[in-house]
Protein backbone atom coordinates (compact mmCIF):
# COMPACT_ATOMS: atom_id res chain seq x y z
CA UNK A 1 0.00 0.00 0.00
CA UNK A 2 1.40 2.78 -1.25
CA UNK A 3 0.79 6.37 0.60
CA UNK A 4 -1.15 7.93 -1.61
CA UNK A 5 -3.42 5.35 -3.03
CA UNK A 6 -6.16 6.52 -4.96
CA UNK A 7 -4.77 10.23 -4.11
CA UNK A 8 -5.45 12.39 -7.27
CA UNK A 9 -2.92 15.20 -7.43
CA UNK A 10 -2.79 18.47 -9.92
CA UNK A 11 0.92 20.12 -10.23
CA UNK A 12 2.01 23.11 -11.90
CA UNK A 13 5.04 23.29 -13.34
CA UNK A 14 5.14 19.18 -13.24
CA UNK A 15 7.19 18.55 -16.38
CA UNK A 16 10.63 18.99 -14.89
CA UNK A 17 12.69 19.21 -11.80
CA UNK A 18 10.94 19.48 -8.63
CA UNK A 19 7.23 19.32 -10.04
CA UNK A 20 8.49 16.30 -11.87
CA UNK A 21 10.06 14.49 -8.76
CA UNK A 22 6.55 15.14 -7.07
CA UNK A 23 4.60 13.65 -9.75
CA UNK A 24 6.77 10.73 -9.63
CA UNK A 25 7.00 9.98 -5.87
CA UNK A 26 3.23 10.52 -5.76
CA UNK A 27 2.73 7.98 -8.69
CA UNK A 28 4.97 5.70 -6.82
CA UNK A 29 3.05 6.05 -3.64
CA UNK A 30 -0.14 4.79 -5.69
CA UNK A 31 -1.42 8.17 -6.84
CA UNK A 32 -2.77 9.67 -10.08
CA UNK A 33 -1.28 13.01 -11.16
CA UNK A 34 -1.98 15.37 -14.03
CA UNK A 35 1.18 17.10 -14.79
CA UNK A 36 1.29 20.91 -16.32
CA UNK A 37 3.54 22.77 -18.38
CA UNK A 38 3.83 25.50 -20.91
CA UNK A 39 5.38 22.84 -23.57
CA UNK A 40 3.33 20.23 -24.95
CA UNK A 41 6.54 18.63 -26.57
CA UNK A 42 7.54 18.70 -23.10
CA UNK A 43 4.65 17.26 -22.02
CA UNK A 44 4.81 14.39 -24.00
CA UNK A 45 8.33 13.69 -23.07
CA UNK A 46 7.44 13.79 -19.54
CA UNK A 47 4.79 11.06 -19.92
CA UNK A 48 6.53 9.14 -22.08
CA UNK A 49 9.52 9.35 -19.41
CA UNK A 50 7.85 8.70 -16.32
CA UNK A 51 5.93 5.88 -18.01
CA UNK A 52 3.56 5.90 -15.64
CA UNK A 53 0.07 4.72 -18.06
CA UNK A 54 -2.97 5.70 -16.79
CA UNK A 55 -1.93 7.08 -14.02
CA UNK A 56 -0.57 10.37 -15.33
CA UNK A 57 -2.09 13.20 -17.77
CA UNK A 58 -0.58 16.26 -18.93
CA UNK A 59 -2.50 19.40 -19.34
CA UNK A 60 -0.84 22.53 -21.33
CA UNK A 61 -0.70 26.05 -20.38
CA UNK A 62 1.07 29.05 -19.13
CA UNK A 63 0.68 29.44 -15.29
CA UNK A 64 0.48 33.54 -16.08
CA UNK A 65 -2.87 32.89 -17.44
CA UNK A 66 -5.70 32.44 -14.93
CA UNK A 67 -7.57 30.75 -17.31
CA UNK A 68 -4.38 27.91 -17.54
CA UNK A 69 -4.41 27.06 -13.79
CA UNK A 70 -8.31 27.40 -12.97
CA UNK A 71 -8.53 24.88 -16.03
CA UNK A 72 -6.02 22.46 -15.38
CA UNK A 73 -7.96 22.13 -11.67
CA UNK A 74 -10.92 21.26 -13.16
CA UNK A 75 -9.25 18.93 -15.90
CA UNK A 76 -8.19 16.81 -12.94
CA UNK A 77 -11.71 16.80 -11.67
CA UNK A 78 -13.09 16.01 -15.32
CA UNK A 79 -10.24 13.32 -15.86
CA UNK A 80 -9.22 11.67 -12.70
CA UNK A 81 -12.70 12.52 -10.78
CA UNK A 82 -11.62 14.19 -7.76
CA UNK A 83 -8.67 16.20 -6.68
CA UNK A 84 -7.48 15.78 -3.62
CA UNK A 85 -3.84 17.46 -3.93
CA UNK A 86 -3.27 20.70 -5.67
CA UNK A 87 0.92 21.74 -6.12
CA UNK A 88 1.13 25.10 -7.32
CA UNK A 89 4.42 24.49 -7.75
CA UNK A 90 5.62 26.54 -11.03
CA UNK A 91 7.63 29.96 -10.61
CA UNK A 92 10.95 31.80 -11.49
CA UNK A 93 12.06 34.92 -12.72
CA UNK A 94 12.50 36.02 -15.95
CA UNK A 95 15.05 38.75 -15.99
CA UNK A 96 16.50 39.29 -13.11
CA UNK A 97 17.45 43.08 -11.65
CA UNK A 98 17.78 45.42 -8.61
CA UNK A 99 14.99 47.09 -8.06
CA UNK A 100 16.57 50.82 -9.41
CA UNK A 101 16.73 49.05 -12.96
CA UNK A 102 13.61 46.40 -12.53
CA UNK A 103 11.06 46.66 -15.31
CA UNK A 104 6.96 47.16 -14.60
CA UNK A 105 6.52 44.00 -17.17
CA UNK A 106 9.34 41.49 -15.22
CA UNK A 107 7.54 42.62 -11.91
CA UNK A 108 3.72 41.60 -13.35
CA UNK A 109 5.21 38.24 -14.95
CA UNK A 110 6.78 37.25 -11.78
CA UNK A 111 3.89 38.48 -9.40
CA UNK A 112 1.63 36.33 -12.60
CA UNK A 113 3.98 33.57 -12.22
CA UNK A 114 4.40 32.95 -8.71
CA UNK A 115 1.71 34.73 -6.72
CA UNK A 116 -1.36 34.94 -8.77
CA UNK A 117 -1.12 31.26 -10.22
CA UNK A 118 -0.90 30.13 -6.52
CA UNK A 119 -4.00 32.81 -5.75
CA UNK A 120 -6.03 31.60 -8.81
CA UNK A 121 -5.50 27.55 -7.96
CA UNK A 122 -5.63 27.91 -4.27
CA UNK A 123 -8.94 29.39 -4.74
CA UNK A 124 -10.29 27.11 -7.41
CA UNK A 125 -8.84 23.79 -5.68
CA UNK A 126 -10.73 25.23 -2.16
CA UNK A 127 -13.82 25.25 -4.14
CA UNK A 128 -13.47 21.71 -4.86
CA UNK A 129 -12.12 20.63 -1.59
CA UNK A 130 -14.41 22.60 0.98
CA UNK A 131 -17.81 20.72 0.08
CA UNK A 132 -15.73 17.46 0.21
CA UNK A 133 -14.00 18.37 3.85
CA UNK A 134 -10.47 16.71 2.90
CA UNK A 135 -7.56 18.11 0.82
CA UNK A 136 -3.69 18.92 0.47
CA UNK A 137 -2.77 22.30 -1.00
CA UNK A 138 0.92 22.35 -1.01
CA UNK A 139 3.10 25.46 -2.75
CA UNK A 140 6.07 25.55 -3.95
CA UNK A 141 8.02 28.59 -2.02
CA UNK A 142 11.65 28.91 -1.85
CA UNK A 143 14.01 30.30 0.88
CA UNK A 144 13.78 33.62 -0.51
CA UNK A 145 10.27 33.10 1.09
CA UNK A 146 12.43 33.97 4.38
CA UNK A 147 15.50 35.78 2.86
CA UNK A 148 16.36 38.34 0.16
CA UNK A 149 18.83 38.37 -2.10
CA UNK A 150 19.88 41.17 -4.31
CA UNK A 151 18.87 40.80 -7.79
CA UNK A 152 15.79 38.78 -7.12
CA UNK A 153 13.38 41.35 -5.43
CA UNK A 154 10.45 40.30 -7.50
CA UNK A 155 10.94 36.60 -6.55
CA UNK A 156 12.09 37.33 -2.83
CA UNK A 157 8.64 39.94 -2.70
CA UNK A 158 5.97 37.28 -4.35
CA UNK A 159 7.41 34.21 -2.20
CA UNK A 160 7.29 36.69 0.59
CA UNK A 161 4.00 36.83 -0.69
CA UNK A 162 3.21 33.44 -1.27
CA UNK A 163 3.97 32.21 2.52
CA UNK A 164 1.41 35.12 4.06
CA UNK A 165 -1.50 33.57 1.56
CA UNK A 166 -0.72 30.03 2.73
CA UNK A 167 -0.64 30.80 6.31
CA UNK A 168 -4.40 32.70 6.17
CA UNK A 169 -5.68 29.87 3.95
CA UNK A 170 -4.52 27.26 6.39
CA UNK A 171 -6.28 28.77 9.60
CA UNK A 172 -9.55 29.44 6.72
CA UNK A 173 -9.98 26.13 6.19
CA UNK A 174 -8.00 24.32 9.13
CA UNK A 175 -11.04 23.02 10.29
CA UNK A 176 -12.23 20.96 7.46
CA UNK A 177 -9.76 18.54 6.68
CA UNK A 178 -7.66 20.68 4.52
CA UNK A 179 -3.94 21.55 5.48
CA UNK A 180 -2.24 24.47 3.50
CA UNK A 181 1.97 24.62 3.57
CA UNK A 182 4.42 25.83 1.93
CA UNK A 183 7.81 23.77 0.81
CA UNK A 184 11.22 25.91 0.70
CA UNK A 185 13.92 24.79 -0.87
CA UNK A 186 17.21 26.21 -1.23
CA UNK A 187 18.59 26.25 -4.28
CA UNK A 188 18.32 22.98 -6.39
CA UNK A 189 20.10 23.07 -9.88
CA UNK A 190 16.86 22.50 -11.93
CA UNK A 191 17.03 23.81 -15.89
CA UNK A 192 15.30 26.99 -14.54
CA UNK A 193 18.07 27.58 -12.45
CA UNK A 194 20.65 26.34 -15.20
CA UNK A 195 18.68 28.57 -17.57
CA UNK A 196 18.55 31.69 -15.36
CA UNK A 197 21.55 31.45 -13.20
CA UNK A 198 24.60 32.62 -15.45
CA UNK A 199 22.75 36.28 -15.61
CA UNK A 200 22.08 35.83 -12.11
CA UNK A 201 25.70 35.49 -11.15
CA UNK A 202 26.60 38.00 -13.34
CA UNK A 203 24.39 40.69 -11.90
CA UNK A 204 25.12 39.63 -8.37
CA UNK A 205 29.04 40.20 -9.26
CA UNK A 206 29.97 36.61 -9.05
CA UNK A 207 32.26 36.27 -11.94
CA UNK A 208 30.77 32.88 -12.35
CA UNK A 209 27.78 30.64 -12.46
CA UNK A 210 29.37 28.36 -10.41
CA UNK A 211 30.40 31.05 -7.92
CA UNK A 212 26.40 31.32 -8.15
CA UNK A 213 26.05 28.24 -6.88
CA UNK A 214 28.98 27.48 -4.31
CA UNK A 215 27.68 31.01 -2.38
CA UNK A 216 24.39 29.20 -1.85
CA UNK A 217 25.90 25.98 -1.14
CA UNK A 218 27.80 27.85 1.52
CA UNK A 219 25.34 29.13 3.12
CA UNK A 220 23.92 25.88 4.34
CA UNK A 221 24.67 24.33 6.76
CA UNK A 222 25.43 21.04 5.04
CA UNK A 223 27.50 22.41 2.38
CA UNK A 224 25.28 21.47 -0.59
CA UNK A 225 22.68 21.99 -2.92
CA UNK A 226 19.66 20.43 -1.93
CA UNK A 227 17.95 17.86 -4.51
CA UNK A 228 14.54 17.20 -6.03
CA UNK A 229 14.46 14.10 -4.45
CA UNK A 230 14.07 15.68 -1.35
CA UNK A 231 11.81 18.30 -1.52
CA UNK A 232 9.44 15.20 -3.14
CA UNK A 233 9.62 13.17 0.30
CA UNK A 234 8.57 15.99 2.02
CA UNK A 235 5.73 16.45 -0.24
CA UNK A 236 4.66 13.30 -0.03
CA UNK A 237 4.36 13.72 3.90
CA UNK A 238 2.42 16.54 3.54
CA UNK A 239 0.04 14.78 1.42
CA UNK A 240 -0.38 11.88 3.12
CA UNK A 241 -2.72 11.03 5.69
CA UNK A 242 0.61 11.62 8.23
CA UNK A 243 0.22 14.98 7.64
CA UNK A 244 -2.91 15.99 8.32
CA UNK A 245 -1.85 17.66 11.70
CA UNK A 246 0.34 20.08 9.69
CA UNK A 247 -1.40 23.25 8.23
CA UNK A 248 0.22 26.94 7.52
CA UNK A 249 3.60 25.46 7.79
CA UNK A 250 6.92 26.71 6.44
CA UNK A 251 8.40 23.29 5.55
CA UNK A 252 11.98 24.13 4.96
CA UNK A 253 14.57 21.85 2.71
CA UNK A 254 17.08 24.17 2.60
CA UNK A 255 20.08 22.07 4.39
CA UNK A 256 19.77 25.28 7.28
CA UNK A 257 20.13 28.18 5.55
CA UNK A 258 17.86 30.15 7.02
CA UNK A 259 17.84 31.21 10.59
CA UNK A 260 14.25 30.64 11.38
CA UNK B 1 12.48 -2.08 1.73
CA UNK B 2 11.72 0.11 4.81
CA UNK B 3 13.26 3.48 4.75
CA UNK B 4 15.68 3.13 7.66
CA UNK B 5 16.46 -0.81 6.59
CA UNK B 6 20.36 -1.09 7.99
CA UNK B 7 19.51 1.89 10.46
CA UNK B 8 20.38 2.17 14.05
CA UNK B 9 18.32 4.52 16.25
CA UNK B 10 18.22 5.70 19.99
CA UNK B 11 15.16 6.98 21.06
CA UNK B 12 15.28 8.59 24.84
CA UNK B 13 12.35 8.26 26.79
CA UNK B 14 10.70 5.63 24.00
CA UNK B 15 8.36 3.75 26.35
CA UNK B 16 5.45 5.61 26.42
CA UNK B 17 3.97 8.82 24.16
CA UNK B 18 5.87 10.40 21.40
CA UNK B 19 9.37 8.68 21.98
CA UNK B 20 7.74 4.87 21.71
CA UNK B 21 5.42 6.29 18.37
CA UNK B 22 8.56 7.10 16.67
CA UNK B 23 10.75 3.99 17.99
CA UNK B 24 7.72 1.63 16.60
CA UNK B 25 7.38 3.98 13.00
CA UNK B 26 11.40 3.68 12.81
CA UNK B 27 11.10 -0.13 13.65
CA UNK B 28 7.97 -0.44 10.88
CA UNK B 29 10.63 1.13 8.57
CA UNK B 30 13.00 -1.82 9.08
CA UNK B 31 15.41 0.07 12.19
CA UNK B 32 16.79 -1.42 15.34
CA UNK B 33 16.18 0.78 17.78
CA UNK B 34 17.33 1.16 21.65
CA UNK B 35 14.68 2.96 24.09
CA UNK B 36 15.14 4.26 27.45
CA UNK B 37 13.18 4.91 30.26
CA UNK B 38 13.45 5.65 34.26
CA UNK B 39 11.03 2.82 35.29
CA UNK B 40 12.23 -0.58 34.68
CA UNK B 41 8.29 -2.07 34.24
CA UNK B 42 6.92 0.40 31.94
CA UNK B 43 10.02 -0.47 29.94
CA UNK B 44 9.20 -4.58 30.36
CA UNK B 45 5.88 -3.70 29.06
CA UNK B 46 6.76 -1.76 26.51
CA UNK B 47 9.00 -4.23 25.25
CA UNK B 48 6.24 -7.23 25.32
CA UNK B 49 4.03 -4.51 23.96
CA UNK B 50 6.10 -3.90 20.35
CA UNK B 51 7.16 -7.75 20.55
CA UNK B 52 10.32 -7.04 18.25
CA UNK B 53 12.98 -8.65 20.31
CA UNK B 54 15.43 -8.96 18.08
CA UNK B 55 15.19 -5.24 17.19
CA UNK B 56 14.34 -3.61 20.33
CA UNK B 57 16.77 -3.15 23.36
CA UNK B 58 15.04 -1.55 26.15
CA UNK B 59 17.67 0.33 29.08
CA UNK B 60 16.47 1.75 32.16
CA UNK B 61 18.43 5.31 32.17
CA UNK B 62 17.71 8.88 33.30
CA UNK B 63 17.87 11.75 30.83
CA UNK B 64 19.12 13.64 34.26
CA UNK B 65 22.40 11.64 34.51
CA UNK B 66 25.07 12.12 31.71
CA UNK B 67 26.72 8.71 32.12
CA UNK B 68 22.80 7.57 31.88
CA UNK B 69 22.74 9.43 28.16
CA UNK B 70 25.51 8.33 27.36
CA UNK B 71 25.37 4.67 28.21
CA UNK B 72 22.72 4.89 25.67
CA UNK B 73 24.52 5.50 23.14
CA UNK B 74 26.99 2.77 23.97
CA UNK B 75 24.26 0.57 24.51
CA UNK B 76 23.47 1.00 20.54
CA UNK B 77 26.86 0.34 19.57
CA UNK B 78 27.67 -2.70 21.69
CA UNK B 79 24.08 -4.13 20.57
CA UNK B 80 23.99 -3.38 17.14
CA UNK B 81 27.24 -2.71 15.89
CA UNK B 82 26.94 1.69 15.68
CA UNK B 83 24.30 4.44 15.84
CA UNK B 84 22.92 6.25 13.31
CA UNK B 85 20.08 7.96 14.77
CA UNK B 86 19.57 9.97 17.67
CA UNK B 87 15.94 11.05 18.62
CA UNK B 88 16.00 13.18 22.19
CA UNK B 89 12.80 12.75 22.79
CA UNK B 90 13.45 12.65 26.91
CA UNK B 91 12.21 16.16 28.66
CA UNK B 92 9.83 17.92 30.89
CA UNK B 93 9.62 20.56 33.37
CA UNK B 94 7.48 20.58 37.01
CA UNK B 95 7.06 22.92 39.52
CA UNK B 96 5.77 24.88 37.61
CA UNK B 97 5.37 28.96 38.71
CA UNK B 98 5.45 32.29 37.35
CA UNK B 99 8.78 33.89 36.64
CA UNK B 100 8.07 36.08 40.09
CA UNK B 101 7.52 33.18 42.35
CA UNK B 102 9.74 30.48 40.46
CA UNK B 103 11.84 28.26 42.26
CA UNK B 104 15.74 27.79 41.43
CA UNK B 105 15.13 24.21 41.57
CA UNK B 106 12.42 24.01 39.30
CA UNK B 107 14.33 26.17 36.42
CA UNK B 108 17.02 23.49 36.98
CA UNK B 109 14.70 20.66 36.42
CA UNK B 110 13.29 21.64 33.23
CA UNK B 111 16.86 22.82 31.83
CA UNK B 112 18.95 18.81 33.21
CA UNK B 113 15.73 17.04 31.34
CA UNK B 114 15.18 18.76 28.27
CA UNK B 115 18.47 21.02 27.70
CA UNK B 116 21.51 18.76 29.61
CA UNK B 117 20.03 15.53 28.73
CA UNK B 118 19.91 16.33 24.82
CA UNK B 119 23.46 18.08 24.83
CA UNK B 120 25.04 14.60 26.97
CA UNK B 121 23.16 12.48 24.15
CA UNK B 122 24.38 14.54 21.46
CA UNK B 123 27.71 15.21 22.41
CA UNK B 124 28.27 11.45 22.61
CA UNK B 125 26.66 10.66 19.58
CA UNK B 126 27.92 12.68 17.21
CA UNK B 127 31.44 11.71 17.54
CA UNK B 128 30.77 8.48 16.34
CA UNK B 129 28.29 9.76 13.58
CA UNK B 130 31.71 12.35 12.29
CA UNK B 131 33.59 9.08 12.02
CA UNK B 132 31.00 7.12 9.55
CA UNK B 133 29.97 10.08 8.24
CA UNK B 134 26.56 9.77 8.14
CA UNK B 135 24.01 10.86 11.10
CA UNK B 136 20.50 11.88 12.51
CA UNK B 137 20.26 14.19 15.33
CA UNK B 138 16.03 14.77 16.03
CA UNK B 139 15.17 16.91 19.37
CA UNK B 140 11.98 16.74 20.02
CA UNK B 141 11.51 20.30 21.05
CA UNK B 142 7.77 22.09 21.35
CA UNK B 143 5.54 24.78 19.95
CA UNK B 144 7.11 26.11 23.26
CA UNK B 145 10.49 26.13 22.12
CA UNK B 146 9.30 29.08 19.32
CA UNK B 147 6.77 30.67 21.68
CA UNK B 148 6.19 31.43 25.27
CA UNK B 149 3.30 31.18 27.31
CA UNK B 150 3.03 32.72 31.18
CA UNK B 151 3.45 30.07 33.83
CA UNK B 152 5.16 27.70 32.05
CA UNK B 153 8.68 29.12 31.68
CA UNK B 154 11.08 26.68 32.79
CA UNK B 155 9.96 24.82 29.77
CA UNK B 156 9.79 27.45 27.51
CA UNK B 157 12.86 28.16 28.58
CA UNK B 158 14.37 24.92 27.73
CA UNK B 159 12.75 24.11 24.87
CA UNK B 160 13.85 27.41 23.01
CA UNK B 161 17.27 26.84 24.22
CA UNK B 162 17.07 22.90 22.34
CA UNK B 163 16.47 25.02 19.27
CA UNK B 164 19.20 27.14 19.58
CA UNK B 165 21.30 23.69 20.19
CA UNK B 166 19.94 22.51 17.45
CA UNK B 167 20.91 25.73 14.90
CA UNK B 168 24.12 25.35 16.00
CA UNK B 169 24.74 22.33 15.92
CA UNK B 170 23.86 21.66 12.74
CA UNK B 171 26.37 24.53 11.35
CA UNK B 172 29.18 22.62 13.04
CA UNK B 173 28.51 19.21 11.68
CA UNK B 174 26.66 19.64 8.37
CA UNK B 175 29.62 19.33 5.94
CA UNK B 176 30.11 15.80 7.27
CA UNK B 177 26.79 14.23 6.68
CA UNK B 178 24.87 14.79 9.83
CA UNK B 179 21.80 16.41 10.32
CA UNK B 180 20.32 18.63 13.63
CA UNK B 181 17.08 19.10 13.41
CA UNK B 182 13.88 19.80 16.26
CA UNK B 183 10.41 18.73 15.79
CA UNK B 184 7.96 21.43 17.90
CA UNK B 185 4.67 19.60 18.03
CA UNK B 186 1.81 21.10 19.23
CA UNK B 187 -0.14 19.89 22.55
CA UNK B 188 -0.42 15.73 22.47
CA UNK B 189 -2.67 14.16 24.52
CA UNK B 190 0.48 11.71 26.35
CA UNK B 191 0.35 9.77 29.35
CA UNK B 192 2.69 12.15 30.51
CA UNK B 193 0.59 15.07 29.62
CA UNK B 194 -1.82 13.93 31.18
CA UNK B 195 0.19 13.54 34.43
CA UNK B 196 1.96 17.00 34.28
CA UNK B 197 -0.58 18.75 32.35
CA UNK B 198 -3.41 19.64 36.11
CA UNK B 199 -0.62 21.21 37.62
CA UNK B 200 0.78 22.85 34.52
CA UNK B 201 -2.59 24.46 34.05
CA UNK B 202 -3.17 25.33 37.81
CA UNK B 203 0.18 27.63 37.27
CA UNK B 204 -1.36 29.08 34.38
CA UNK B 205 -4.83 29.70 36.10
CA UNK B 206 -6.61 27.54 34.17
CA UNK B 207 -8.52 23.92 34.43
CA UNK B 208 -6.42 20.92 32.18
CA UNK B 209 -9.68 20.23 30.41
CA UNK B 210 -9.42 24.12 29.27
CA UNK B 211 -5.81 24.23 28.85
CA UNK B 212 -5.98 21.14 26.09
CA UNK B 213 -9.09 23.53 24.30
CA UNK B 214 -6.80 26.47 24.53
CA UNK B 215 -4.02 24.69 23.00
CA UNK B 216 -6.36 22.90 20.61
CA UNK B 217 -8.28 26.86 19.50
CA UNK B 218 -4.88 28.32 18.75
CA UNK B 219 -4.45 25.68 15.72
CA UNK B 220 -5.91 26.10 12.33
CA UNK B 221 -7.51 22.91 12.64
CA UNK B 222 -8.98 23.23 16.08
CA UNK B 223 -8.16 20.18 17.45
CA UNK B 224 -4.28 18.58 19.35
CA UNK B 225 -1.84 16.96 17.72
CA UNK B 226 -1.63 13.08 17.45
CA UNK B 227 1.44 10.91 18.18
CA UNK B 228 1.64 9.32 15.08
CA UNK B 229 1.80 13.00 12.93
CA UNK B 230 5.49 13.02 15.03
CA UNK B 231 6.33 10.11 14.05
CA UNK B 232 5.90 10.73 10.34
CA UNK B 233 8.17 13.61 10.70
CA UNK B 234 10.76 11.82 12.32
CA UNK B 235 11.02 9.32 9.86
CA UNK B 236 11.18 11.58 7.33
CA UNK B 237 14.33 13.47 9.11
CA UNK B 238 15.96 10.09 9.30
CA UNK B 239 15.61 9.06 5.97
CA UNK B 240 17.90 9.44 3.26
CA UNK B 241 16.18 12.30 1.49
CA UNK B 242 15.69 14.00 5.03
CA UNK B 243 19.49 14.68 4.40
CA UNK B 244 18.43 17.86 2.87
CA UNK B 245 17.24 19.14 5.96
CA UNK B 246 19.16 20.33 8.71
CA UNK B 247 19.37 23.28 11.52
CA UNK B 248 15.28 23.19 10.53
CA UNK B 249 12.81 24.04 13.68
CA UNK B 250 9.82 21.72 12.23
CA UNK B 251 6.27 22.56 13.50
CA UNK B 252 3.80 20.03 13.76
CA UNK B 253 1.14 22.25 15.67
CA UNK B 254 -1.81 22.67 13.15
CA UNK B 255 -0.81 26.21 12.04
CA UNK B 256 -0.22 27.34 15.77
CA UNK B 257 3.62 28.63 15.66
CA UNK B 258 3.74 31.97 13.79
CA UNK B 259 6.69 30.86 12.06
Amino acid sequence: MGKLEGKVACITGGTRSIGRAMAEAFVAEGGKVVVNGRSEEKGREALAEMDAGDAVAFYAGDVTDQATVEGLIDFTVDHFGALDICCLNSGGVKLTAPVAQMTDEEWQLELDWNLNHVFWGMRKALQHMIPNEAGRILVTSSVEGKLGKPGIPGYAATKHAVNGLVKSAAHEVGTLGITVNSILPGLIETDIVRETGPASAEMMGLGSYEALLDVFAQEAAIKRMNTVEEVAAVAVLLASDAGRNMTGCMFPVDGGTMPY
Amino acid sequence: MGDLDGRVAVVTGGSRGIGRAIAEAFLDEGAKVVITGTNAEKGAQALAEIDRADDVTFLQADAMKREDCEAAIDTAISTYGKIDVLVNNAGGADNHAPVAELTDEAMDLALKWCLWSTFWSSRHAVKPMLEQGWGRIINVSSVEGKVGKPGISTYVTAKHAVNGLTKSMAQEVGAAGVTVNALCPGVIETDITREVGPAAAESMGITYEELIQHFAQEAATKRVMELEDVAAVAVLLASEPGGGISGSLISIDGGTAPY
